[in-house]
């Protein structure tokens, strides 16, 4: 009796020693590599990779650095990730050409590297899950053409020249503004505003002085910047209502004055991007067992497909976001 | 040699008094008439329909556009003429900005009464925190005798640490309508009520730097500090006094940007501190100390302004304006002919 008793405590000792194990096996540790912290996208962004399931669950462990918006400091950060072996990397680079090394070393150490919401200019990460811009800057300028009916003057305030922001936006304007008859939409100025709200708020101020009554609609190449020149508007005492104004990315300001009628902003989904790269980092490291567990594959099946996470590329949709859909968006904020 | 006092006292001497006076507000009349002549040249082309940029419509604009770094300014010039600089003011101003709004912003029952802390909450809170950082600054440089460029570098970061602290890094909107009237109000329908702070800054700083003692001292210890010293100023006294000023003021345009654009961000003012400094050094004074005065950093803040302003309705891009303005910057001092010679 006294022995079965005795076995039967070990077997139990045993037993939960191994349920504690299991609990304990070895969390998949991603270093996630933001350009800067600066930025209320970048926010969302740490927010939302925290909420993923698998990080809830305790089968990840995300740990998010600063890249001090610098892209030497990314590289440094990309080495130590490397060095103290963890299992992944998912990087949001700050530059398209300068934080190559990043993709090149971790495939060299054979870590999986996940680039995700800007681009890098190479092939040897292992996926990229990220947002067409192009696409975005396409969907805002035709936004603001539609609501103008193809006639009147425009203006496009940029993000730092340069950048692949404001090259694919641009592009992306460019095409919307190609679609109107030759000639029926002005293009007045286009001006960076360095995704700056101050910014842009006095480059549209001395543009309303320069052309009082001539601007129809503002395309700003983010929402900060068209915020600017609501800001801007509101200031010289015209209605903004009486323009049409669109950006991108979808910031809370910007869906508040979505709501309130004053523009349209098509939202960058921050939580699609960062989770979905969490997913496709695990998949990786986990192997083919792996089954994708953050929502957005559920949300987005229509336009995007898991395909195993061996795709070299996800783009999350963009949403526009207008009046109709504004309210189930803000409720997600806060 | 002579006297060390000669120095100080007599290059300025040797200079023409007009010029030395008004050159400024030459160098002013001349770059409105250039960018005038600029926009008119496209009228005549028949480019364009008028010369939008000589209207009191848009010379108010440059006043209104010009209120921050103006403010910014007034504090520079006491910190230059004390022989310092600071370069934490973009900064400071930044966190100012978003201790403000955390106070300006709709939190529900904060006092019995009302659901939004009273405005003059926020005001002060974005002063006294402005006023501290730049507090804390002077007592370094004045207590440890550093560099002021080197303690001042220490608060450019770690105020911009502690803006990101407040909210962890999220900007902070949605603030109350009476607390945004400082950025986008207007007295008597005309003037927007940064342009009347701005006006009421340059004032009473103009009445403190000419008119008081302290005035007086900031001036002695910048031009020498030893010879201050034994003259019996407390000189460190005066150069936290003079930080105090830089904090406040950066505060006081913490409220201005975050109330024109109706939200504190954690990027907020970065690199202000080179505009602030820049309208110093064209508005004639000199970075080694003693000389400068504030009807000049005014005129100096308005070129910067009036290029800005002109550059944008001329459509220059934006690389060129760069260029335009690291000339200007150079050229200016240059031709100050009040410059105190190095050496």
């Amino acid at each position: 009796m006294k022995k079965l008793l005795l076995t039967a405590c070990a077997a139990a000792a045993l037993l939960s020693a191994s349920a504690a194990m299991a609990a304990d096996a070895p969390k998949a540790r991603i270093a996630v590599l933001m350009y800067g912290n600066k930025a209320e996208f970048v926010q969302l962004m740490e927010r939302y990779g925290k909420e993923h399931p698998a990080v809830k669950a305790g089968i990840a462990e995300v740990t998010f650095y600063d890249g001090r918006y610098d892209a030497a400091v990314q590289n440094d950060q990309a080495q130590m990730a490397i060095n103290t072996k963890q299992d992944a990397i998912v990087v949001n680079p700050m530059d398209y050409e300068a934080n190559i090394d990043i993709a090149t070393n971790a495939k060299m150490a054979g870590i999986p590297v996940v680039v995700t919401n800007a681009r890098l200019n190479t092939d040897e990460m292992t996926a990229e899950v990220v947002s067409d811009d192009v696409l975005g800057g396409y969907l805002e300028a035709k936004d603001v053409l539609t609501k103008l009916g193809c006639k009147g003057n425009v203006v496009i305030i940029e993000g730092p020249k340069g950048g692949s922001g404001e090259i694919q936006r641009g592009q992306g304007n460019e095409k919307a503004l190609a679609e109107c008859p030759a000639g029926a939409v002005k293009v007045l100025e286009r001006k960076t505003a360095n995704w700056s709200r101050a910014e842009a708020l006095d480059l549209m101020q001395n543009w309303l002085s320069k052309h009082p009554g001539k601007i129809n609609g503002v395309i700003g190449q983010n929402d900060e910047m068209a915020l600017g020149a609501i800001e801007a508007i509101k200031a010289a005492d015209l209605n903004v209502k009486d323009f049409a104004i669109a950006g991108i990315d979808g910031v809370t300001d910007a869906l508040h004055a979505v709501k309130a009628g004053e523009m349209t902003s098509i939202l960058q989904d921050a939580r699609g991007q960062i989770q979905g790269s969490i997913d496709v980092a695990l998949r990786a490291v986990k192997g083919p067992d792996y089954k994708p567990m953050s929502p957005i594959w559920e949300q987005y099946k229509a336009d995007l497909a898991w395909a195993d996470g061996q795709s070299k590329r996800y783009d999350i949709p963009w949403t526009v976001v207008t009046t109709a859909n504004v309210d189930e968006l803000l409720k997600d904020r806060n | 040699m002579g006297h060390p006092l000669m120095h100080i006292t007599q290059p300025a001497a040797k200079a023409p008094i007009s010029l030395r006076k008004y050159g400024i507000v030459f160098a002013f009349l001349g770059l409105c008439v250039l960018v005038s002549a600029l926009c008119q040249l496209k009228v005549v082309q028949g480019a364009w329909p008028e010369n939008t940029f000589l209207t009191v419509n848009n010379l108010m604009l440059i006043l209104h556009q010009i209120s921050v770094n103006g403010v910014l300014a007034v504090g520079m010039t006491f910190v230059v003429i004390s022989a310092g600089i600071d370069l934490s003011v973009g900064s400071v101003l930044a966190f100012s900005g978003m201790m403000a709004a955390s106070m300006a912003t709709r939190s529900v029952g904060v006092t019995p009464w009302s659901d939004t802390y009273p405005v003059i909450f926020p005001i002060i809170a974005a002063l006294g925190v402005g006023a501290l950082c730049g507090g804390l600054s002077g007592w370094i440089i004045a207590r440890f005798r550093i560099q002021a460029f080197i303690a001042t570098l220490g608060m450019l970061l770690a105020a911009r640490g502690f803006t990101m602290s407040v909210t962890g890094g999220n900007p902070i909107s949605g603030l109350s309508p009476d607390f945004r009237w400082f950025g986008t109000g207007k007295l008597f329908e005309v003037i927007p009520v940064p342009v009347v702070i701005l006006a009421l800054v340059f004032l009473l700083a103009w009445v403190i730097l000419n008119k008081t003692v302290f005035g007086r001292y900031v001036y002695a210890v910048g031009g020498n500090e030893k010879s201050a010293r034994t003259s019996g100023i407390n000189t460190g006294a005066i150069l936290i006094w003079v930080y105090v000023v830089a904090g406040f003021l950066a505060g006081v345009a913490g409220v201005i940007l975050t109330a024109k654009t109706g939200s504190a961000q954690t990027s907020a003012g970065s690199s202000y501190e080179l505009d602030a400094i820049a309208a110093v050094v064209i508005g004639g004074a000199s970075l080694a100390g003693g000389v400068g005065r504030l009807t000049g950093t005014f005129f100096g803040a308005l070129i910067i302004g009036v290029m800005n302003n002109g550059l944008d309705i001329l459509g220059v891009q934006s690389f060129y304006q760069l260029i335009i303005k690291g000339g200007l910057i150079v050229v200016a001092v240059i031709l100050d002919p009040s410059r105190k010679q190095a050496g």
